[in-house]
């Protein structure tokens, strides 16, 4: 077997065993899942380093065949695997942080009684989020897709005796459901548009040119739907903050560092097709541009401390996003590399918290909490979030800045930078509320378990960004010329990205001292009115209820009852009462009587000669 | 080993174990444990010898200085053969516990089964209509008398005496037929009938039309076709379950593979004559078995009338053969393989449960099931899914096949009645499945003991499911592709 299959079948064999294991010995020893559950993602994680290190250094595209899934005509679907350039890059963040995540999650989720369910999902998790970075043609990519939406569906939810958590399962799966409508719709129209060959990536964007343009920009932008769905942008994004409601470790892994990456990941994946469609690409960084800002100001006045660190995501999601509708797809994909660790350290601190404080969410709770281990690597991976020099996301984020402003759109570029602005504010605001207070509360340090990826994820978060060190600092951009990706955007001039960077983190830097004497030590947080447009996360979720969902419900309840009920069921309830009583009918001459037999076959022998005569009767 | 040697030995010894066993049985060291374990291991070693043809592409005559090319081997014969000597061991490997729990099952009954057997050899083997026939009543008379087995039940007599009534009734025709062919063709050798149909006008062989017709009539009997199998509910009602799963998984695909050689050999030419009417059995073959399922009370007349139902399915690619000969004959072989195989494993299940007494298995005995025995529940599940062709299953393969070679051939409609009644059939089969895991029950805990039949009613569910799913991703078993290869390879053997 070749290395990308065990890279890929690993995590599933390890979720198979937990499985069998939880189900056939209830009462199995924790120590049997963690081996299991590390093993899994262990091997995974140190297979993706492999195939990064020859990636990168040899140029090694690894592919890996399975089998023919099927082959109508000329047509064939390959069960084929593919890590070229782009491919190894995310598995070299995937899964070795998925790994991480993995030793964290031992220590976050011990002596919880549901640990075996936990890890088999999560390994799960991992095999689908592989098949998806994997995959060789769309059609095993959306199976990757519909295989994570599951795992984060069953994770969300993984607490489900609370019915909340079950509600927040549901909203997001549905949620992606609108999205993975667009994305099935864009593969079926691809299908049609295709003229022939297999339905892989190198054999689409071959045939791209021939494709009917209208239908390529209708494509692009289906397939930007589904990418909504996934990363959370609007106005598919409800679901992003009730997910919380999963274990922190899941938020970590699923909703900061991985799955919501997917729709980033592909839309760099046809990258070759957004080239050609111009119009869809600019509002992909609307879109992005917007998620940003809209994320941004909600969280500034959020309270649940991993709410707050959603919304940061989704608005680190539509920094993606104006990058990949600039065309700067390597900076995109680099701002998502950095995001992986910085993000997935922001959201373990903020589980050894909770565990640390018996799971209070709220910051007004937390005020003045003592964890100094904690604080260090929390202080990283806010400063790096916030873009301060040197730390990763400084580069990633300054690339995009940089890009964003050379293209142009001057509309985009000022959101951008206002919401990093803002980004500044929230985070700054959390990290005073939490550390910097007059009162102060004691509490356990957390375990070793956890302990340990964290750091390992800070230095990380501190170092990342040297890999793509730009120009201007005489680096020259390793991970954007190993990636290879079609990028359109222009290269911004060294004295213009030097003034950028240098105007966008003195105004970070006013933030944050603002933010200090707003929040530091005092009582701001708890005074402050609650209220209003912003607080409320500008009624979205209201709106929506209003004026998307009760409307549905209305038409469904009358399809249930007109067409499901009336004419449906009572259309199969005759037929079939018909079909009875011919059944009854024709058994009046199945009765046993073994003349009557004879007779019908004597019958069919006098029915069969009448047709031969009458057929030959031209030849006797 | 020559192929010559398999040929002679597969029926040799089906013949000399049967023999043994009807002396054996008289002496005083039988006990019916060693007859049953002699018959099961001489199936086994001769389905094993057969089964080596399998997927080499030859074929020749068997002593053609003795037999005179009477009798042919080739890969499809060695298919055929291995597939319904699986079918006869499976049969008997499930029914252990039927055959400790029965007085009437002596050792005369494994002799007959060996008898009935080897008559199938032959038969598939004939390439010359007088042997068919003798190899034919070989095979009919030993089912007759297996039919009628039960001595003390009514039922079994009455069945048996129909069946034996019209089967012979049926068997006339078929002499009339092949008196009316020889007359014209001068021959009753296949390769010398084709030979005669090709060089002579359409119009100017009418005998070997009309002789034709009335062989397909017998064989229209044998399968159960409407208007000729009426018999088929009050016969399978009346035999034990073994034997009801015998004749409906394993002496059917006997009677195919004579009917396919017979088809693809010589029928073929007059394609265009007989269409029409094979469509028109097809089409009421279907219906009236459907119409028949519906409402059965008992779960084995259910499977009575619905094997009627799949004899109309193979019909529907019988039709399609002379316009898309390779995909519709290897259809029929995979097809015939997917109902064997979910047959015997739903009967078996049936009988296992009956614990072999004669009771006949309403569908309110199978309430609750699923909770007192959810391997059972899950394995019959399987089955019914299996027969109702549900995706993932060998039967939906096997359908698919089937109506894939009928659109091939043009007959769209026909495929798209075959899948109205695919559609129906949902619900007789679905029937069981809702009796096992949705009705509550008085059940009380039943032991039913025996491993070994419950192993092997397993191992066929298994291999339902994995000639639906069956990939060689893990491990290199042969799926859906090499059993399709096999069935091409089988029906390519008959030109050469």
């Amino acid at each position: 077997m070749s290395v990308l299959a065990i890279l890929l079948l690993a995590p599933l064999v390890s979720a198979l065993l937990i499985f069998l294991i939880n189900i056939l010995f209830p009462y199995a020893k924790q120590y049997l899942y963690t081996f299991f559950a590390l093993m899994g993602s262990g091997v995974s994680g140190l297979l993706a380093l492999y195939v990064g290190y020859y990636s990168y250094f040899e140029k090694e595209v690894f592919i890996s065949h399975l089998f023919t899934w099927l082959s109508i005509g000329n047509f064939s679907i390959e069960v084929a695997l593919k890590a070229d350039a782009l491919g190894s890059f995310m598995l070299l963040f995937v899964a070795p942080v998925s790994f991480l995540i993995h030793i964290y999650a031992t220590g976050y989720m011990d002596k919880d009684k549901s640990y075996g369910r936990f890890f088999a999902y999560f390994n799960l998790f991992i095999f689908f989020m592989f098949l998806l970075v994997l995959a060789d043609n769309p059609i095993i990519m959306f199976i990757g897709w519909e295989g994570v939406g599951l795992t984060s569906y069953a994770l969300i939810g993984f607490y489900f005796k609370d019915i909340q958590n079950t509600y927040a399962g549901n909203k997001a799966f549905i949620v992606n459901r609108i999205g993975d409508f667009g994305f099935l719709s864009a593969l079926m129209l691809l299908f049609l548009e295709i003229p022939s060959g297999g339905f892989s990536f190198s054999n689409i964007f071959l045939n791209l040119a021939q494709m009917e343009p209208s239908s390529l920009t209708l494509i692009a932008f289906l397939l930007f739907v589904g990418a909504m769905g996934k990363s959370a942008q609007i106005p598919l994004f409800v679901w992003l903050p009730d997910a919380m409601a999963g274990p922190t470790p899941v938020s970590a892994l699923i909703h900061a560092a991985t799955m919501v990456t997917a729709g980033v990941y592909m839309v760099a994946r046809f990258a070759p097709l957004y080239n050609m469609t111009p119009e869809i690409s600019l509002i992909i960084s609307y879109v992005g541009a917007l998620s940003a800002l809209l994320a941004a100001l909600i969280a500034t006045r959020q309270y649940d401390i991993k709410k707050i660190l959603a919304y940061s995501t989704m608005s680190q999601l539509g920094f993606m996003f104006m990058a990949l509708g600039a065309g700067a797809y390597s900076t995109a994909l680099f701002h998502m590399f950095t995001h992986a660790f910085f993000k997935a350290l922001l959201f373990m601190a903020a589980g050894a918290i909770i565990v640390a404080y018996h799971h209070k969410q709220d910051i007004r709770e937390l005020r003045g909490i003592q964890l100094p281990k904690i604080f260090k690597m929390m202080a990283i991976a806010s400063l790096t979030i916030v873009a301060i020099p040197p730390f990763s996301a400084f580069f990633s984020k300054d690339a995009i800045m940089g890009a964003l402003f050379v293209n142009g759109h001057v509309g985009i570029f000022m959101m951008a930078f206002v919401t990093s602005m803002l980004t500044a504010y929230y985070m700054s605001r959390m990290m005073f509320v939490l550390f910097f207070s007059k009162s102060k509360q004691e509490a356990m340090e957390s375990p070793k378990s956890m302990l340990f990826p964290m750091m390992l994820l800070a230095i990380l978060s501190v170092f990342a960004g040297f890999l793509n060190f730009p120009e201007v600092f005489g680096g020259n951009m390793h991970i954007s010329h190993w990636l290879g990706l079609p990028d359109r955007a222009v290269l911004i001039p060294h004295a213009k990205e030097l003034a950028l960077m240098g105007i966008n983190t003195f105004f970070v830097l006013l933030v944050i001292y603002n933010a200090y004497r707003k929040y530091a030590y005092t009582e701001t947080i708890v005074t402050q009115h609650n209220d209003g447009l912003v607080a409320n996360k500008f009624y979205i979720d209201a709106l929506y209820q209003r004026f998307i969902v009760a409307p549905i419900a209305i038409i469904s309840h009358f399809f249930e009852k007109w067409v499901s009920q009336f004419l449906i069921d009572n259309a199969i309830n005759w037929s079939a009462f018909g079909y009875f009583k011919l059944g009854e009918i024709v058994a009046k001459a199945e009765n046993g009587n073994v003349r009557l037999y004879a007779l019908y076959m004597l019958f069919g022998v006098v029915f069969g000669f009448v047709y031969l005569y009458w057929s030959l009767r031209g030849a006797l | 080993m020559s192929n010559t040697f398999i040929a002679l030995a597969v029926p040799a010894l089906l013949l000399s174990s049967a023999i043994f066993i009807l002396l054996f049985g008289l002496s005083s060291y039988y006990t019916k444990n060693r007859g049953y374990f002699i018959t099961l291991a001489t199936l086994f070693v001769s389905f094993i010898f057969a089964s080596l043809g399998i997927g080499t592409k030859f074929s020749m005559e068997i002593l053609p200085q003795i037999f005179n090319s009477m009798v042919v081997y080739d890969t499809f014969a060695a298919t055929f053969i291995s597939l319904f000597l699986l079918g006869g061991f499976l049969t008997l490997a499930i029914a252990k516990s039927f055959v400790d729990k029965t007085d009437f099952f002596t050792h005369e009954s494994f002799v007959l089964l060996l008898f009935s057997l080897f008559g199938m050899v032959v038969l598939t083997m004939a390439n010359e209509l007088l042997t068919a026939f003798i190899a034919l009543e070989i095979a009919s008379m030993s089912v007759y008398i297996l039919v009628g087995l039960n001595r003390n039940s009514l039922k079994a007599s009455e069945a048996f005496f129909k069946y034996l009534l019209l089967g012979s009734f049926s068997a006339s025709f078929y002499l009339l037929g092949m008196m009316l062919i020889y007359a014209q063709a001068k021959s009753t050798n296949l390769d010398a009938i084709a030979e005669y149909i090709l060089h002579t006008e359409l119009h100017s062989q009418l005998l070997i039309l009309a002789g034709s017709m009335l062989i397909m009539i017998t064989i229209m009997f044998k399968i159960a076709a409407v208007p000729f199998g009426a018999w088929v509910l009050d016969v399978y009602e009346g035999a034990s379950l073994p034997i009801t799963a015998y004749m409906a998984g394993v002496f059917k695909i006997a009677i195919f593979a004579f009917t396919l050689r017979v088809f693809l050999q010589d029928y073929i030419t007059f394609d265009s004559v007989y269409d029409p009417l094979i469509i028109g059995g097809a089409v009421v073959t279907m219906a009236v078995g459907s119409l028949l399922a519906v409402i059965q009370t008992s779960v084995k007349k259910m499977l009575a009338a619905s094997s009627v139902v799949h004899s109309g399915y193979i019909l529907i690619a019988f039709a399609s053969i002379g316009e898309a000969t390779a995909s519709a004959a290897s259809a029929i072989i995979f097809y015939l393989f997917a109902y064997f195989i979910s047959a015997i494993g739903a009967f078996g299940v049936l009988s296992y449960i009956s614990k072999g007494s004669d009771k006949l298995i309403q569908y309110e005995d199978l309430n609750g099931l699923a909770k007192t025995r959810p391997i059972i529940a899950a394995s019959l599940t399987i089955f019914m899914l299996s027969f109702a062709g549900f995706p993932s299953t060998i039967g939906f393969i096997g359908k698919f096949y089937i109506l894939t070679s009928a659109i091939e051939a043009g007959y769209t409609a026909l495929a798209f009645f075959g899948a109205i009644t695919a559609f129906i059939s949902i619900y007789y089969y679905f029937k069981v499945i809702a009796h096992l895991y949705f009705k509550e029950a008085e059940h009380v805990e039943v032991h039913y003991g025996y491993k070994v039949s419950l192993a092997f009613i397993v191992i066929s569910a298994l291999v339902v499911l994995w000639g639906g799913v069956g990939t060689s991703l893990l491990f290199d078993i042969p799926g859906i592709n090499e059993l399709n290869a096999i069935s091409k390879y089988a029906v390519e053997s008959l030109g050469l």
